[in-house]
């Protein structure tokens, strides 16, 4: 999922100087995973716009409905329609995609010329949780985990390098720009070495091929996703097994601070 | 061996003669009125002279004009450092093929520090190549005449090409792995990061093992308290000897100039003659010794070793 964190207030009042009337659009996707476009997270953040004197139409999206989706987008943004026309922007709670989706469909559907503004920053995809996420794909469109021991270096190492470690391994295996963050040569390495794949190691991997990802990328999908076929993805006899353990499982607790 | 030598150093090195290198910093100004001083200090004491590339990622003069400047004007041979922090593949060809074509005959090929530890930490980062890969194109540059993507260079560029090790990683098992790779694209001499105890790089070279490429150990003598200092906190992976840091330290209460200059030789020279000698039974090819605006320190270091 893609990681979000809201902007700070401050700027986000800053692109809206003059802009009186709002239509603020949560997202029902990562941004609500993540609070920052669930329906409380459109609630805190008009009372914010309200207490800075701006006239506030809240949209939020249910989870599964999410900003990036054009089909989606468009169910939300057409129920508001007069609210839409009537605004003087538009701030999206989701990530620039959402945001850019939003936009294009106000331009081109609705014939609107109306400013989109982003009330959150995306930190990119993330895996992990419940509470710590690392970042460990860059989605470069030429996967080279398979040359890797299944750590990705592109995105764990901090220079990205395809033949590393670098000369700036601190102590604790930790890298030389952020002593959090572990060096991932040092771990491609130990997992190498377990299993027993240290000429892989020492051989030279070539540049990564980034021709496979000229910007921007464009996708196409045969087959749409339609709505059957979203019923039917959740309704499965594992979706009740794994709802019934998370249900059932002690919730997570939260690391202690050191 | 390479079959071919080019330059001065690899001349050196080949015939086993115990060489020494210098460094020289080009500086962040529109000259290289300072290194080019320097680089006449140093002539008759060392072979050859790097020439750094943006050092811990602060943007100086380009190390290929600096490199290229500072040959015309003393005639002191270069080891031209090359980067990859701040250019793609495409610009690290532009820069080989540059340096041949200026006479440059040996390139270090280096990945470089982050730029976020530098003096422009919101520059992207580029690492399109690593140091490994850029030893591989040099290589494929200067012996098939072919750039990484295969094609032809009309009349290739002559010239040798040096790597890093840094014996004090902290992880010794990966960095010594990364050396022998580096051995194996053809790198065909190596330098190390600054080493200030004999243990470590007795520990290094056991990991290692035997190779038949040359290695310099690096040595930096600080010419201030402040410099050796920036070096124990800032530089990755060196561990600056806290005697040695306390001796140079004291030398800060000495008021009159010449005579603070003359304790810090002293110090210097007092601690080095032990590592030299310590290298002299080392299978060190020679030693490349760091001390940017300290050529005075090199006469009498280099006299330890005679």
């Amino acid at each position: 999922m893609i990681a979000q964190e809201q902007k700070p207030i401050e700027e986000i009042l800053g692109y809206l100087e003059g802009k009186e009337n709002v239509v603020l659009l949560g997202c029902g996707g990562c941004a609500t995973f993540y609070h920052t476009g669930d329906k409380k997270a459109v609630d805190d953040l008009a009372a914010k716009l309200k207490s800075a004197g701006k006239t506030v139409t809240k949209i939020s999206m249910p989870l599964g409905m999410q900003a990036c989706d054009t089909e989606k987008s468009a169910i939300f943004l057409q129920k508001e329609k007069s609210a839409v026309e009537n605004c003087n922007a538009i701030l999206v709670m989701s990530c620039g995609d959402g945001v850019q989706v939003v936009t294009e469909y106000v331009d081109d559907e609705m014939g609107l010329a109306k400013s989109v503004i982003p009330a959150n920053d995306a930190i990119g995809l993330v895996g992990g949780g419940p509470f710590k996420f690392k970042e460990t794909c860059q989605s470069c469109g030429m996967c080279e985990l398979g040359k890797t021991a299944g750590i990705c270096p592109l995105t764990a190492c901090g220079k990205g390098l395809m033949n590393g470690p670098c000369g700036g391994v601190r102590v604790d295996d930790k890298c030389e720009i952020d002593p959090e963050k572990d060096c991932a040569w040092v771990k491609i390495y130990k997992r190498m070495e377990k299993l027993g794949e240290l000429d892989e190691f020492i051989a030279m991997r070539a540049p990564h091929e980034w021709s496979k990802c000229k910007r921007p990328r464009l996708f196409e999908l045969e087959e749409p996703m339609g709505m059957m076929d979203m019923m039917g993805a959740m309704m499965n006899f594992n979706t009740i097994t794994g709802y019934m353990s998370m249900m059932l499982a002690k919730p997570p607790e939260k690391e202690e601070e050191k | 061996m390479p079959e071919e030598i080019y330059s001065q150093l690899m001349k050196e090195l080949s015939e086993g003669k115990y060489v020494f290198t210098g460094e020289l910093e080009p500086e962040k100004a529109g000259n290289v009125n300072e290194p080019i001083a320097a680089a006449r200090d140093l002539i008759g004491l060392v072979t050859a002279c790097n020439v750094t590339d943006n050092p811990q990622s602060f943007a100086y003069v380009s190390s290929l004009a600096a490199s290229y400047k500072i040959e015309l004007e003393t005639g002191m041979e270069c080891v031209y450092q090359l980067r990859c922090s701040d250019r793609n593949r495409m610009a690290l060809l532009s820069d080989v093929l540059g340096a041949g074509t200026l006479g440059i005959k040996n390139i270090l090929a280096l990945a470089g520090d982050h730029v976020a530890l530098g003096d422009s930490p919101d520059t992207k980062p580029v690492f399109d190549l690593d140091s490994t890969t850029l030893i591989h194109m040099i290589r494929k540059i200067v012996d098939e005449g072919k750039d990484l993507g295969g094609k032809e260079i009309e009349d290739p560029p002559k010239l040798h090409v040096g790597g890093a090790a840094a014996p004090g990683a902290a992880h010794l098992k990966s960095e010594v792995a990364k050396v022998k790779r580096k051995i194996n694209v053809g790198v065909e001499y190596l330098q190390t990061q600054v080493v200030y105890y004999p243990e470590i790089l007795d520990k290094f070279f056991t990991e290692l093992g035997p190779v038949d490429v040359p290695i310099l150990v690096g040595i930096f003598p600080a010419k201030s308290f402040g410099a050796a200092d920036f070096f124990d906190k800032y530089v990755a992976g060196v561990d600056v000897p806290p005697d040695y840091l306390a001796n140079l330290k004291k030398t800060k209460e000495i008021k009159d100039k010449e005579e603070r200059k003359a304790e810090v030789d002293r110090v210097n020279v007092e601690f080095f003659t032990d590592f030299l000698e310590y290298l002299k039974g080392t299978p060190a090819a020679g030693c490349h010794m760091m001390a940017v605006g300290y050529p005075r320190i090199i006469g009498p270091l280099k006299k330890v070793m005679e």
